[in-house]
């Protein structure tokens, strides 16, 4: 037993509100790993990516989910990809490596990202607020995502499904960042 | 007073009262009115003071065109000057104040400057009061402005809030009058994702104003079934009380909508939201603007434009007069006369300035064609109407037509210049319209209401189309062209007083021709001359009157004479509107290191780095300044251990398989034999030769790098890198990204360092100096199996490790390091405390790579590889760079070692004069040193390095001061490096 033992916290201590139907919540079990396509390896890495978790790797503005393995693949840049998945006693980075090979370069991405789950009627009104990417339902169906700014924070927007977005921005500006969601939602509710 | 003027059933809602103040007295008016027509409602024609002769003036327009009603809204904080009373929707509780008077509104002492209006023409000011000058600022100017001018500001913060948004859509539909539903319709039934704006909180423009039939009901009746079913596609998104202020690059316009303007109170909810529309295709159906014409004293109260005459008692209910006389030189003139007649209002005379017989016949009316009014009486309301002839014609109201004036603004933001068209002596929107823009309707100079109706459901219908929906079967409604035909004419020769051509400025034919006398021709000269068409209606009912004017005093047609230039705004935008959510504590967004909250919650110091909140130093109880709390943490650290948090470093995670071979060509300095487990200083260079950042990197695996940057630095060298990989050498297989935030990494440093550290490192971590030394690396576990890097390197010039874990366990991983540390005494120490000790240990920060300095000025020279290919290196080779007196970065201290110097302190020789031309260089940082008991600098001075032990002067001319100083080796502390590799 050590004599120091480190606890890991959640950034903004499992925020959690609801705001006349439309709900902000921390998602604070979040796992992301960075996979970069080694140059001249796309195939092999879209061959290993489909082998894993049968799916093909995203195109631009997208993202794939494996419910089967519990994963979703989000495109990043043409050569980089960000692996969603709930955290658990393996390290991230052991748990892609081990399921992709040496078909990619990954990066644990999970503390770099503060991770707010917006759902519900005005989500997207609240979004309309603060997201200069056109989130509507019918520009950004379910299974979009993309890299953006909010509020001078740069940022990634996923539709989860209709009216239900997950959003990532970097962790040290967590609070601003909620900060900037809350009073959206607050001013569209 | 109650509502005498009222005489008719309307478009506002009788059966509901609102209460509202004007200066104080209570009166009463009704939803759907304006702020305007409740006070023609009841009465009031005074409403306002000219803003140079304090001029009595009233209600002009029904519109945001209005030059003359404006108001201060709200009381305290929440006061809004300059407001039009044509446009602000009534609300029960409204107070409204007049402004720019001295006294009361109806007995304003500043009044008397009327009567010398005959010395105050256009440019009087500035040929005035020219002697003596210095009295310009002190004196005239401050009475000037004292006695002119608009409404005045709170001077307290403004209580409401403010946001902005982004929109988008396929149409954007500007205006919503009849073109404007009829393309919003065409293009939302065709399944268009369509906004429609208009600046009216009722829909419909015009088709509320006036008593056209549109399919056999009322105009307004249809524009209501027309908003109500655009209302239930859910593609569309209906706009009211928002102005489409601006016309940008790429179909994006500014949008401004006034929220909760017209409630009593906004509950925390914004008050405007300024929207950024993005918009595939636009139809502009903004309508057009009623030109008055000038004539002797036409600024009465009473006076008004023809149209706003229609549009009270049609709209309102409102009668602007109840002895009405209309001086017209088109047919909108007898239209109104029509109107009027249908609610019984008296016309007395109706002088049209074109010759020929009368379009109809109005009973009971003189009826003069080819007439012109002279003159106006009544002070402050209009009493009666003079012709040129003499005959004087009795009439509380003057309804006056001089043609319509399209809206092309917005077609025009991105400099296009609108064509004149002779037809309807008219500019309409012409050439390069914005990106994707269509216009229709009266904005086209189409007047006629089924044109607008067949217009604006073509260019709903084909921008849809442009959009790819297949535009539905929408036939506009049947409605008829009303006639309007008009004639050209501006101003009466004969007229007797000042004739008035922009009211909100007071400029009057009389000025024009002065602004032409005295050479200012063109008409943006004339403009800036005379004020005409500035302020807060931009000169919609002047600027066309203003150019035919000039252009019959230069004998050139008004188009030879053009406009000027139009920019946004449309309409005035608010200051809180434009600044949005961004205030205060809100103007940016900060970042925390992961030890935030625990220094937080020991009463740390913080200091805004850029965008970071840092800690800048840790205060004791007892310590009453803030060097004592320094000196206190620098000593400790350096005679035991000290702890700070530098997660703030950026930190970017280089992998692939050329990852060496790229760190070999992005720092000046060699890389190609760094060892894994190695870290290595690194330096990168500028194209330009010049110095960028500097860092250390370490080699965590074969392909697999962490560089780290300055704080400051950080997203720079990011994108640099990433341009290099992308750019320059795309073939190389390198990737980045960055874990800046993903990393809690803290300096621990102090003799005691690794002592405290192996109690916090796993036991498989041997961090003895012969297993890790100085320069080591390694990703190890700490505090049992949590994920760590390590890093054996130094800012402090102290036996010292970087440990990093991941940023959730940041704050207790600072408290276990605190816990361990306690049998050593351990302290935080802050930025302040570590800029110190980097000043003691010569190491240059961002005050010495400053973008100005270069490698052998920071004595990083040897840094600058010779043997490779690297960015930077071949310029850095410039003569101009590497000449003998370059400068040099060395240490200074002062000869009296009781005196203290400032960074930005310049050197001259000790027997110079200090000038400019005797500089030598300049000291860059300075710190307190308490481990050596004097300040102690860096600076650059030429040829440093070669003359250490001279003395030199540290002059500070902007703060006084001058201390002579000994130029010694920038490494004051430990120079031979035995206590980092200890």
């Amino acid at each position: 037993m050590p004599e120091f033992q480190l606890v890991s916290e959640p950034l903004l201590g499992g925020y959690s509100e609801e705001f006349d139907g439309t709900k902000i919540e921390e998602v604070s079990d979040l796992a992301i790993v960075s996979i970069a396509c080694p140059v001249g390896g796309s195939k092999r890495l879209r061959s290993a990516v489909s082998k894993a978790w049968n799916i093909d790797p995203p195109g631009p503005g997208t993202a794939e989910a494996s419910e089967k393995f519990g994963i979703t693949l989000m495109f990043m840049a043409t050569d980089m990809y960000f692996a969603l998945f709930p955290r658990s006693d393996l390290p991230p980075v052991e748990r892609v490596a081990g399921e992709l090979g040496e078909e990619a370069y990954y990066t644990d991405q999970s503390d770099n990202w503060v991770a707010l789950r917006l759902s519900g009627a005005h989500s997207a009104d609240a979004l309309e607020r603060i997201c200069p990417i056109d989130v509507s339902p019918r520009s950004f169906p379910a299974g979009s995502a993309t890299r953006t700014v909010m509020e001078h924070m740069g940022s990634v927007v996923y539709c989860e499904s209709e009216l239900r977005y997950l959003l990532l921005s970097a962790s040290s500006s967590a609070e601003s960042f909620l900060h900037a969601v809350e009073t959206s939602v607050k001013y569209v509710t | 007073m109650s509502q005498n003027f009222r005489i008719c059933d309307s478009l506002v809602d009788r059966g509901r009262t609102l209460g509202f103040t004007f200066n104080g007295r209570t009166l009463e008016g009704h939803p759907g009115d304006t702020l305007a027509s409740a006070l023609l409602a009841n009465g009031r024609r005074l409403v306002a003071r000219s803003f140079k002769y304090h001029r009595p003036r009233g209600v002009f327009s029904a519109g945001s065109e209005e030059p003359n009603a404006l108001v201060q809204l709200r009381k305290g904080p929440y006061q809004e000057p300059n407001t039009k009373a044509t446009t602000v929707e009534l609300f029960d509780g409204l107070a409204a104040t007049s402004q720019n008077h001295r006294l009361s509104l109806e007995h304003d002492l500043m009044s008397i400057s009327d009567l010398f209006s005959v010395f105050l023409a256009a440019g009087f000011y500035y040929k005035t009061f020219m002697w003596p000058k210095s009295f310009w600022e002190k004196l005239y100017e401050p009475i000037i402005r004292a006695s002119a001018g608009l409404g005045r500001l709170s001077l307290e913060p403004d209580p409401d809030v403010y946001d902005k948004g982004f929109r988008h859509c396929d149409v954007l539909v500007i205006g919503a009058g009849p073109a404007g539903l009829s393309a919003a319709l065409a293009a939302g039934r065709a399944g268009a994702r369509v906004v429609l704006a208009d600046e009216d909180f009722l829909m419909g423009g015009r088709l509320n104003s006036e008593s056209f039939e549109v399919a056999g009901a009322a105009g307004s009746d249809w524009a209501k079934q027309a908003v109500e079913e655009l209302a239930s596609l859910p593609n569309v998104v209906l706009m009211s009380r928002t102005t489409v202020y601006g016309s940008f690059d790429h179909g994006i316009f500014g949008a401004l909508e006034r929220k909760t303007d017209h409630l009593n109170e906004a509950a925390g909810k914004p008050r405007q939201i300024l929207w950024r529309i993005y918009a595939k295709r636009s139809v502009l159906c903004a309508g057009a603007t009623e030109r008055p014409i000038a004539f002797g004293n036409n600024d009465r109260p009473g006076v008004m434009l023809a149209g706003a005459v229609r549009s009270y008692i049609n709209r309102y209910g409102v009668a602007a007069g109840m002895k009405v006389a209309i001086f017209t030189n088109n047919d909108d003139g007898w239209r109104t006369a029509a109107d009027l007649l249908q609610h019984d209002v008296e016309i007395t005379a109706v002088i049209d300035s074109r010759t020929g017989p009368a379009p109809q016949h109005i009973p009971g009316a003189s009826i003069v064609m080819g007439g012109r009014v002279a003159d106006t009486a009544g002070r402050k309301a209009l009493r009666s109407i003079t012709l040129s002839g003499g005959q004087v014609v009795p009439a509380d109201c003057a309804a006056i037509s001089g043609g319509w004036s399209p809206n092309v603004h917005l077609s025009c933001h991105m400099r296009g210049r609108p064509a004149w068209n002779s037809d309807i002596s008219a500019f309409v929107p012409h050439g390069d319209l914005p990106t994707g823009m269509s216009v229709a309707g009266a904005a086209r100079g189409s007047f006629g209401l089924a044109s607008a109706l067949k217009e604006g459901a073509k260019t709903g219908a084909d921008a849809a189309s442009d959009c790819g929906f297949s535009a539905a079967n929408f036939d506009p409604p049947s409605a008829e062209d009303e006639p309007v035909s008009a004639s050209p004419f501006w101003y009466v020769s004969q007229s007797r007083g000042n004739a008035w051509v922009d009211q909100q400025n007071d400029v009057t034919v009389k000025d024009i021709r002065l602004s032409f006398r005295e050479g200012f021709r063109s008409v943006e000269h004339m403009k800036r001359y005379t004020t005409l068409g500035m302020a807060t209606d931009q000169g919609r009912t002047s600027n066309v009157p203003a150019l035919a004017i000039m252009a019959e005093l230069t004998g050139k047609s008004v188009e030879e004479t053009g406009t000027t230039i139009f920019r946004p705004p449309y309409s005035p935008v608010s200051m809180g509107a434009l600044a949005g959510r961004s205030r205060g504590k809100n103007f940016r967004p900060y970042r925390k290191p992961p030890s935030h909250a625990w220094a937080e919650e020991r009463g740390a110091v913080f200091v805004e780095s850029g965008a970071w909140l840092r800690a800048q130093w840790f205060p004791l109880e007892g310590e009453t300044t803030w060097r004592e709390s320094v000196d206190r943490e620098v000593l400790s650290t350096r005679r035991s251990v000290g702890i700070c948090d530098v997660s703030t470093l950026g930190k970017i995670d280089i992998q692939g398989r050329d990852s060496n071979a790229f760190l070999n060509r992005v720092y000046s300095n060699g890389f190609a034999t760094l060892k894994v487990g190695k870290v290595r200083y690194g330096l990168m260079l500028r194209e330009d030769g010049i110095a960028y950042d500097d860092g250390t990197t370490a080699r965590l695996g074969e392909h697999h790098y962490v560089m780290t940057t300055t704080t400051a630095n950080a997203g720079l060298v990011f994108r640099q890198l990433e341009f290099a990989r992308q750019c320059l050498w795309p073939e190389m297989d390198v990737h980045l990204i960055s874990t800046t935030d993903g990393w809690a990494q803290f300096s621990v440093a102090g003799p005691n360092s690794r002592n405290l550290l192996r109690k916090i490192v796993d036991e498989n971590c041997d961090i003895s100096n012969e297993a890790f030394p100085y320069m080591a690396c390694g990703e190890i576990t700490a505090c049992g199996r949590v994920p760590a890097r390590l890093f054996r390197i130094s800012f402090s010039g102290e036996l010292a490790y970087e440990i990093a874990v991941p940023a959730s366990y940041g704050r207790s991983m600072m408290a276990a390091l605190m816990a361990a540390g306690e049998e050593y005494r351990a302290v935080p120490y802050g930025v302040e405390a570590l800029g110190v000790m980097r000043i003691e240990k010569g190491h240059p920060a961002g005050n010495e790579l400053n973008g100005q300095t270069t490698a052998l000025n920071l004595g990083l020279g040897r840094f600058v590889s010779k043997k490779k290919d690297c960015i930077g290196n071949v310029l850095s080779q410039r003569d101009e760079l590497n000449k003998d007196d370059a400068l040099k970065l060395v240490g200074f201290r002062p000869v009296d070692w009781e005196k203290s110097f400032n960074a930005g302190a310049h050197f001259v020789a000790t027997d110079a004069e200090q000038t400019l031309e005797n500089d030598e260089g300049w000291m860059s940082s300075v710190a307190y040193s308490p481990i050596l008991g004097h300040m102690i600098g860096l600076g650059f001075i030429k040829r440093g390095d070669a003359r250490l032990g001279e003395t030199v002067m540290a002059v500070d001319p902007l703060r006084g001061g001058k201390v002579e100083v000994e130029i010694v080796s920038p490494h004051f502390f430990d120079p031979e490096g035995k206590r980092l590799r200890a």
